[in-house]
């Protein structure tokens, strides 16, 4: 496995896509701001959660980026074509089983079955996070697109 | 097909667990419940869409009289009570509010009913239907004593602890014995496994949300005089808050007319800025700060897309709201048509929503509540968005589907958003006053124009907008605003102009009579009758405010609920129902009433009135 590159090149992928998903926000396609949303799970003041929660997402797509690697090194290939096919997975497994896990761990975020006594001030994500705007879908699985495709670009396959 | 059953729209009671709700006529049936939202198709929507889209009636199979309904006291349990020949028969409806941390359906209605006396036997007939089609359920079956009814993903289960069988569309009837109450439970999943709830657990569940409701409203604070109407409209706006996301529904209902035939039939199952930010004001007058500041939250989630503009009105998840469409085979309430889905005002351009938001943002400012960087750069891009575009005509707080036009209260709210600004950009000092000099500069060019434009020398009074010496009840906040001093000619010759030429009898007002381009007249806008009370307090005629006041409170009838309009001729309400604005500009004239502190009469400079809505200040013990 590409231990090197993973040390550099996840941290990169992770910033390109952070950086996809804060452009597309910016342009009012989608409400999607992943930093806020891990970093008020932490910190309650949205400008603190954006940065702490940035360090975390970095944290995270380090982690994803070992399983890239790994998937490089089992299937002793790489390229953008396969790091893209691999972000295409992760994405979907994203929006239909890690984000709406997010209700149930998240100390802020309301879930769909909230009630008048709930603290939470974030909303539910909802099926494919749509409730963050139609185009939320689209534009995760675009930054994971391209997340993979920079992984598989950077990274050699042993 | 028939539409012929016609409740008035005042009689309905409201329940609901803060995501969806329904309405309960006085003989204990279910004309109204969306589900699993507010804003989902109704599963029984008999009250607009005739016996074929669906009911759930509960009530005496013999002789009875209405005797008594009410809501328990601080609860949102309502109960209605009927005489029978030797006995009496109760039936407490509610909804399980709480359900978090809990094996419990996201919607639990427990239907709790009990007699005194001698034994008494219940009707009950259930008849869910679904979407537009007002389809029958695609299965029905019983499982293991429940009545189970899918469709697509959308199940009920509904069981009791009565003896007998319950199945969709068969009249069952059951002996209610004073010894032995029943309950019927329905448990509703969306695209979940069902839990079936035993009715025993759904009493017990039903009683421990009574407890949490009494602790919420106990925390209310509001002067002792007002106390059972504040509780009342408090209640019903958190009823009408869609807890998972914190956006205000306008209205549970759609279409429910505001001309009794006509087509003046909207759907209201939406969240409208403007409902959230006088929402939020109405909450910190009652010392309920924490949904005054999930109001907020909602409102800088949901207008996150479209900023610096804020839409007219959103879904409730913050969505851009769907396209108005009409169900043209549903016969309407009294035969009023078409049925609307959807509402066309999503896209228009109102001015008037801007200063709605900033007042609110400065009144958490002012109750001590920090904004956040977040949140001030939205109300920095808002006050920008203002300052450019105030010159625009626009749609107006009325939603006039005609040509937009310089609406002068669209101006005085432009001149609101400026002014709020400028005060919050002080308070924050340092980088964000640099800010102040524009916006000042701005708002003193919107108060010259709308003195210049928008006041009629002839009448003495401001008018609807430019050019017109048409009135508009909108205007009635002139006083409180603070662009014009309270005890002015101008402010008091504009309140008794409306008062007079727009006044429909009693404590009623229309909010104008110009031709809006729709057919028929509407009935008088209970929302601006309060206005008028704040108005009224505002210029120091508080014994004429305070009368007035309880002329109104009285037109509500027993349950405390009120609709957006009224029949003058009547007294029957009209509109969808129960609305929130008017619920919260009722509370926003109690908090004016209540106020100890006269009013500032002066504008100058930086020594500024107080903001729209007055109240004290409350102690923190708002948790449920």
């Amino acid at each position: 496995m590409d231990w090197g590159g993973w040390a550099v090149f996840g941290l990169v992928a992770t910033t390109v896509l952070t950086a996809v998903l804060i452009l597309v926000q910016l342009a009012g396609r989608t409400r999607l701001d992943l930093p806020l949303l891990l970093g008020s799970a932490l910190v309650a003041d949205p400008d603190q959660a954006r940065v702490v929660g940035f360090a975390v997402h970095l944290g995270f797509g380090q982690l994803f980026a070992a399983f890239y690697a790994a998937g490089f090194a089992t299937l002793d290939r790489a390229g953008w074509w396969l790091g893209a096919l691999f972000g295409f997975i992760h994405a979907i497994v994203a929006l239909t089983v890690l984000v709406p896990l997010l209700p149930g761990v998240h100390p802020r975020m309301a879930s769909d079955r909230a009630g008048p006594d709930s603290i939470a001030v974030l909303q539910p994500p909802g099926p494919l996070a749509l409730n963050y705007g139609w185009a939320t879908p689209l534009v995760t699985i675009a930054a994971h697109l391209v997340y993979g495709a920079v992984l598989g670009l950077a990274l050699h396959p042993s | 097909m028939t539409g012929l059953r016609r409740v008035p729209i005042g009689d309905y009671g409201l329940i609901g667990d803060t995501r969806t709700a329904a309405l309960v006529a006085p003989d204990g049936a279910i004309d109204w419940w969306c589900l699993p939202r507010f804003d989902s198709p109704p599963v029984f929507g008999r009250v607009v869409g005739g016996d074929d889209a669906g009911s759930f009636e509960t009530g005496p199979a013999e002789p009875a009289r209405l005797e008594r309904r009410r809501y328990r006291d601080g609860t949102a349990t309502l109960e209605t009570t009927w005489a029978v020949d030797g006995g009496q028969l109760t039936l407490a409806d509610s909804m399980i509010a709480e359900v978090a941390g809990r094996l419990l359906p996201a919607t639990t209605l427990v239907r709790r009913l009990a007699s005194r006396g001698r034994p008494v036997e219940v009707a009950v007939r259930l008849s869910p239907r679904l979407g537009e089609g007002r389809a029958r359920p695609a299965r029905i079956r019983q499982h293991k004593g429940a009545l189970v009814v899918e469709h697509q993903g959308l199940a009920m289960a509904v069981l009791t602890d009565g003896p007998e069988r319950l199945d969709v569309d068969e009249r069952v009837v059951f002996t209610v014995d004073p010894s032995r109450p029943l309950t019927i439970v329905v448990g509703v999943s969306d695209r979940t496994p069902l839990v079936f709830v035993p009715p025993a657990l759904a009493r017990a569940e039903a009683e421990r949300d009574e407890r949490g409701w009494r602790r919420w409203a106990e925390g209310i604070v509001t002067a002792p005089e007002h106390r059972a109407t504040v509780v009342r409209s408090l209640l019903t706006l958190q009823l009408l808050t869609y807890s998972p996301s914190g956006a205000p529904v306008a209205a549970p209902t759609t279409s429910l007319p505001e001309l009794l035939g006509g087509s003046r039939n909207w759907d209201y199952r939406y969240a409208w800025p403007r409902d959230a930010s006088i929402g939020i004001a109405a909450f910190l007058t009652a010392g309920k700060d924490r949904e005054a500041r999930a109001f907020l939250a909602w409102l800088l989630h949901a207008s996150r897309l479209a900023r610096p503009r804020l839409p007219a009105l959103l879904t409730l998840h913050g969505r851009p709201g769907p396209a108005e469409r009409e169900l043209h085979d549903w016969p309407g309430y009294a035969e009023s048509r078409p049925v609307r889905t959807g509402n066309g005002a999503a896209d228009q351009h109102q001015l008037d929503g801007y200063g709605w938001v900033l007042d609110a943002a400065w009144l958490l400012t002012r109750a001590g509540h920090r904004l956040d960087g977040e949140t001030w750069r939205a109300m920095r891009a808002f006050a920008d968005h203002v300052a450019a575009t105030w010159h625009l005509p626009d749609a107006g707080i009325w939603e006039r589907r005609d040509k937009p036009r310089h609406h002068v209260h669209s101006k005085l709210m432009a001149w609101l958003a400026l002014d709020r600004a400028v005060r919050i950009a002080l308070e924050r000092g340092g980088r964000a006053a640099r800010r102040a000099p524009g916006w000042e500069a701005a708002r003193d060019r919107v108060a010259a124009d709308v003195r210049a434009n928008g006041f009629d020398p002839r009448l003495g009074a401001y008018t609807a907008a430019y050019g017109t010496s048409e009135l508009d009840a909108a205007v009635l906040f002139l006083p409180i605003l603070g662009i014009e001093p309270a005890g002015s000619a101008r402010v008091a010759g504009t309140v008794d102009a409306i008062r007079e030429r727009l006044g429909a009898g009693g404590p009623l007002i229309y909010r104008y009579l110009e031709d809006d381009g729709l057919p028929g007249r509407e009935g008088a806008f209970l929302p601006c009758s309060f206005w008028l009370v704040q108005a009224l307090s505002g210029i120091g005629r508080r014994a004429e405010a305070r009368e007035m006041f309880d002329e109104l409170v009285a037109l509500g009838g027993p349950l405390g609920l009120f609709a957006e309009e009224m029949d003058p001729r009547s007294g029957e309400q009209l509109g969808n129902f129960p609305q929130a604005l008017t619920h919260a500009s009722l509370l926003q004239a109690a908090a004016a009433l209540d106020t100890v502190a006269p009013r500032s009469s002066e504008v100058s400079g930086r020594e500024l009135p107080p903001p729209i809505i007055e109240g004290r200040r409350a102690a923190r013990t708002d948790e449920r």
